[in-house]
C-alpha cells in the first residue's frame, strides 16, 4: 500500500515535526498533499523553500526578516532608544498587531532554562548586551512569558542590564481589556489586584 | 456538600449497585474483604480521580476487566452536581454535569471529600514529607494561589537542582532561581504558619473532646525562619549545594510539629494516641474547610471506630457536626457499635451487595 512506502513515509515524518501535529495528523496532511493538483503541491514546496532561505535573523534584532536590517530597526520614525525584549518572534508579531508599540524589539529565541540545558550563552543576549553598551539605548522593556523560566529570564536581564546602568521595565499583568472580571482565573486576578493603579 | 447517590458498575468486588446514603452519620457495616472500603474508594475516586489505595487504574475493574463506571449525584451548596467517572481500556473520562472535563483543576472541589483510613497514622507516625503533603493538598484545594505558588516553587526547585547536579557554580544563574524560590516559597511560608495556627486551634478543641484532655498543639516549624530570609539563606547555602547536587535547605524541607503536652508525637506518641491525632488532623481539615468554602465536606472514615476504643468510638459520632455528611465503615457488629445517634443510617455489606442495615 502507498502509505508504507519511504517516500510517503518521509513526508509523514516531516509534517510531525511542526508542533501540534501528531501521527494522525500528519498522514492526513501528507495524503491531502498526495491528492492535489501536482502544481500546487510544487507550488506549496517552493513556497517553503523560498520561505526558508529568503527569511533570515536581523543582525540587529534577531527578529525574523527578508531584509537586512529588519524593517522595524531599519525604521527611523520609530524609536531606537526604546528595546523590548521577547522570547520568540511570535511575540514581537503579537506587539506589533497591538500597533501601539513604538520602539524597537530584541529576540532572545528562548528563556534560560537549565532542565533543557539552556543557559545564557544559547540565547542571543551578547548582540542584546552589545546594544545597550553601543549607548542611545534609554529603556529595555522585558516582556518575557509570566512562566517560571520567563520570570528567571526577565530577573537575569534585570541585573546584568542594571550593572550597564539603563532603565530596565516588566511588561504589567492583568485583566485582558474588555475581558469581564469575572471571566479571569484567580491567578490573573490576583496578579491584577496586585499590580493595581490609581485613577 | 452531600452525597445522594452512588451507582458503580464493574468496579472492584462490589455488586452494579446504587448506594443511597442519607443525611448526617451513615455507618456500612461488614465482615472484612466484603467492599467496604471499595465504597468509599469509588467516592474518593470520583472527587479527586484517584483511589488512595492503588496509582494503577486497572486495578480497580472488577476481575481485571477493561472497564467500570461510577456516577455520584451531589448537592454543592444549593446546586445539584453529577459527576461521572468512566475508565474503559485504559483510558479515563470525567464528566461533571454532563460535559467532559479534561482538566484536574475542573473535577477538584466539585465534590468536596475529606478520606480517613487507618495507614494514615503516617500522617503523626512519618516523615517530615507526609505532613507537608497534607497541608499542600489542604492548602492547595482551599486557595488557587497557594496551588501556583506550589507549582512554580516546585519548578524553580528542579531549574536550581539541575544547575547544582551540573556543578555549575554560576552566582548569577543560581541567584536568579533562588529569587523565584524565594518569592513563591515565602507565598508558601506565610499560607502555611496561618493554615497551621487555625488547625492546631481546631485540633486541640478536637483532641480534648474525643480523645483526652491533654493539650495537642500543631507548630509551624520552618526550614528558613522567615519568608524574607530565603534567598539569603540559599544564597549562603551555594558552596554545601553544590557539594551535594540539590537544594538543602527551603520550604520544601518544612516540618509541621505535633505535640501532646511537651512531648512530640512522632517520636513519643503510643501506637493508640498516634492513631487518634491523625483521626483528629482528618476531622480538623473538616473543620477548617467548612470555615472556608462555608459547607461541610463529605466525610469518608474507614475503620475509624476501630481505631479508637470504645468510650471514644462514641465519642467520635457527638464530634462530627450534625449538618456534616459521614460515611463510616466497621467491622466491628453493628450491636457492639456505641451508637449514640438514632439517626445514622446503616447499611450492610457482603459479598458486595449493599442492603439496609437494622439498629
Amino acid at each position: 500500500m502507498f502509505i508504507q512506502s519511504p517516500i510517503v513515509e518521509r513526508l509523514i515524518e516531516s509534517f510531525r515535526r511542526l508542533p501540534g501535529v501528531g501521527r494522525k495528523s500528519a498522514e492526513r496532511y501528507a495524503l491531502h498533499l498526495l491528492s492535489m493538483p501536482p502544481e500546487q503541491a510544487f507550488d506549496f514546496s517552493a513556497a517553503m523553500r523560498e520561505a526558508r532561505e529568503g527569511i533570515t535573523w536581523c543582525p540587529v534584532c534577531r527578529n525574523l526578516t527578508d531584509t537586512t536590517p529588519c524593517v522595524v530597526c531599519a525604521d527611523d520614525r520609530r524609536d531606537q532608544s526604546l528595546i523590548c525584549v521577547v522570547e520568540q518572534p511570535t511575540g514581537a508579531m503579537a506587539i506589533e498587531k497591538g500597533g501601539a508599540y513604538r520602539g524597537v524589539y530584541h529576540v532572545l529565541h528562548g528563556v534560560l532554562n537549565p532542565l533543557e540545558g539552556i543557559g545564557p550563552d544559547e540565547l542571543q543576549l551578547e548582540l542584546l548586551f552589545n546594544r545597550v553598551k553601543g549607548g542611545n539605548i534609554s529603556e529595555v522593556i522585558v516582556a518575557t512569558n509570566t512562566t517560571a523560566e520567563g520570570e528567571a529570564t526577565a530577573l537575569y536581564l534585570a541585573r546584568r542590564m542594571g550593572a550597564l546602568g539603563v532603565q530596565v521595565s516588566r511588561i504589567a499583568h492583568g485583566v485582558p481589556m474588555g475581558g469581564g472580571v469575572e471571566y479571569a482565573d484567580a491567578m490573573t486576578l490576583a496578579h491584577a489586584l496586585e499590580g493595581r493603579s490609581r485613577i | 456538600m452531600m452525597l445522594h447517590t452512588l451507582h458503580c458498575r464493574r468496579f472492584r468486588g462490589l455488586a452494579d449497585t446504587t448506594f443511597t446514603p442519607g443525611p448526617g452519620v451513615n455507618i456500612i457495616y461488614g465482615a472484612n474483604a466484603q467492599g467496604k472500603t471499595s465504597v468509599l474508594e469509588a467516592i474518593l475516586y470520583a472527587a479527586t480521580t484517584r483511589s488512595h489505595r492503588t496509582t494503577t487504574d486497572a486495578e480497580l475493574a472488577r476481575h481485571e476487566g477493561h472497564e467500570f463506571h461510577i456516577v455520584a449525584n451531589a448537592t454543592r451548596g444549593n446546586s445539584p452536581v453529577t459527576i461521572e467517572a468512566h475508565w474503559w481500556k485504559g483510558a479515563k473520562r470525567f464528566k461533571v454535569n454532563s460535559a467532559t472535563q479534561a482538566r484536574l483543576s475542573d473535577i477538584l472541589g466539585q465534590l468536596c471529600v475529606v478520606f480517613f483510613a487507618p495507614e494514615d497514622i503516617t500522617l503523626v507516625k512519618g516523615a517530615a514529607s507526609g505532613r507537608r503533603l497534607f497541608l499542600d493538598m489542604e492548602l492547595s484545594q482551599l486557595y488557587p494561589v497557594y496551588l501556583r505558588a506550589l507549582q512554580q516553587y516546585r519548578h524553580a526547585l528542579r531549574q536550581r537542582n539541575e544547575l547544582l547536579r551540573q556543578h555549575r557554580d554560576d552566582t548569577e544563574m543560581l541567584a536568579v532561581w533562588e529569587a523565584q524560590l524565594s518569592e513563591h516559597g515565602g507565598v508558601l511560608m506565610r499560607m502555611r504558619a496561618e493554615t497551621i495556627t487555625e488547625l492546631s486551634e481546631i485540633a486541640a478543641d478536637l483532641y480534648g473532646r474525643l480523645v483526652a484532655d491533654e493539650p495537642l498543639a500543631l507548630t509551624y516549624q520552618p526550614d528558613v525562619g522567615a519568608p524574607d530570609a530565603i534567598a539569603e539563606t540559599l544564597a549562603r547555602a551555594r558552596t554545601t549545594d553544590l557539594n551535594r547536587g540539590n537544594t538543602g535547605r527551603g520550604p520544601h524541607r518544612d516540618e509541621m510539629d505535633i505535640r501532646i503536652g511537651d512531648k512530640s508525637a512522632r517520636a513519643y506518641g503510643s501506637q493508640g494516641q498516634q492513631k487518634s491525632v491523625a483521626l483528629v488532623l482528618k476531622l480538623a481539615e473538616v473543620m477548617l474547610m467548612q470555615r472556608h468554602i462555608g459547607e461541610y465536606p463529605v466525610v469518608l472514615l474507614d475503620e475509624a471506630p476501630a481505631e479508637l476504643d470504645s468510650n471514644r468510638a462514641q465519642r467520635l459520632f457527638t464530634v462530627i457536626p450534625d449538618a456534616a455528611q459521614a460515611i463510616i465503615t466497621t467491622a466491628q457488629p453493628i450491636e457492639l457499635l456505641p451508637l449514640s445517634r438514632e439517626n445514622a443510617t446503616l447499611f450492610q455489606i457482603e459479598g458486595g451487595c449493599l442492603e439496609p442495615g437494622t439498629h
